[in-house]
């Protein structure tokens, strides 16, 4: 073998071997630098909205569930799931009728009517209000039953309940629903107390629960 | 010379071999059962290793495993397309007095703990190697 040709493999050796120890330090680098990229991609979807479950126990066990939902990621997994009566992200519902009642109609109702008050009850069991107020519907239900009172409010954008209907006939559409609760501020959309449990359900921006 | 050629050449394969492997994470199983009898599994296996391992797989057992899989696979092929995008997230935590259940993103991996007083579950898997199996079972089930 000449010197050149033993200069030249003696190079390439040490540029092979060098690239070779190296090459583990680079995934290392990589391992390294994924928590900042990391950060860098939780705050790129600081962004997206989060849907939020929380229900609190107070009873002996003590049990704490907290769910966070990105509502992107549902909106795109929705509509995969083919079973029973979710199909493409809707649900069929019977004849849109529930106990007689025709939602769609009821909902057509509820859109064009003015911000009021539909259902007053007061009572010495309990108290029940239903409202449109700033584009949200109201349900508010206090039970006063029992010595442990429980009180249940549920406040949906007026928008949402358009989205969930605007499908054909007897369908729930749960996508347009979703789309339609991302594009909303910071809200709680259900909150339930009473002696033993609470429960909330909100939307905001953080991915991780208070 | 050529000893020191011939152990050069072995450490670099071995060394490439190793970073090759590794590049893509570990998937970590650690299972403790706290009982007479109760089973202790601590598995680590390089993620780049399942997809590798998966092309030995007798194609009628991946076909087998594709059908029972087929309603799952889209929905499984979405989640981890969605997760990937956030890489550090709780999803889901459930604690009460005796347990801790927990779901979680960290660092790209899938993590799920879970810990009793009769066990504990821990695993982590890079959502790479999810994606990897999904792909392979979906190929194996359009071809079926």
């Amino acid at each position: 073998m000449s010197d050149r040709n033993r200069a030249f493999f003696s190079r390439t050796a040490l540029i092979a071997t060098a690239a070779l120890v190296f090459s583990p330090l680079g995934v290392l680098a990589q391992s390294a630098a994924a928590p900042a990229s990391s950060t860098q991609s939780t705050t790129s979807v600081s962004k997206d909205r989060w849907l939020h479950v929380r229900v609190i126990s107070s009873d002996a066990k003590g049990e704490t569930v907290r769910v966070n939902v990105p509502l992107e990621l549902a909106e795109k997994v929705l509509p995969a799931i083919n079973k029973n009566r979710l199909h493409d992200g809707k649900v069929k519902i019977d004849d849109a009728h529930v106990n007689d009642v025709d939602l769609r109609a009821l909902v057509d109702a509820i859109r064009t009517t003015k911000d009021g008050e539909f259902v007053t009850v007061q009572s010495n069991d309990c108290d029940v209000r239903v409202a449109k107020q700033s584009n949200h519907l109201i349900v508010h239900v206090l039970d006063k039953q029992n010595s442990k009172k429980s009180e249940v409010e549920v406040k949906i954008p007026m928008k949402v309940i358009d989205a969930l209907f605007s499908a054909g006939k007897d369908e729930l559409d749960l996508v347009a629903a979703l789309h339609a609760l991302s594009a909303q501020g910071d809200t709680e959309l259900v909150s339930v107390k009473d002696h033993e449990n609470t429960v909330r359900v909100w939307l905001d921006s953080k991915n991780v629960t208070d | 010379m050529l000893l020191a050629k011939a152990a050069l050449g072995l450490g670099g394969t071995i060394v490439l071999a190793g970073a090759y492997t590794m590049r893509e994470g570990v998937i970590r199983v650690d299972v403790d059962e706290y009982r007479a009898g109760g089973s202790h599994v601590h598995l680590w296996v390089p993620a780049a290793a399942v997809p590798m391992v998966m092309h030995f797989v007798p194609s009628k057992h991946m076909r087998h495993a594709s059908e029972q899989a087929r309603e799952a696979l889209p929905v499984l092929h979405a989640i981890v397309k969605e997760l990937k995008k956030y890489p550090d997230a709780d999803f889901l935590e459930v604690v009460d007095r005796d347990q801790h259940v927990r779901m979680r993103m960290r660092g790209g991996k899938l993590q799920v703990d879970v810990d009793a007083p009769d066990q504990k579950v821990h695993v982590l898997c890079p959502l790479s190697a999810i994606e990897d199996v999904t792909s392979q079972l979906e190929e194996h089930a359009r071809g079926a």
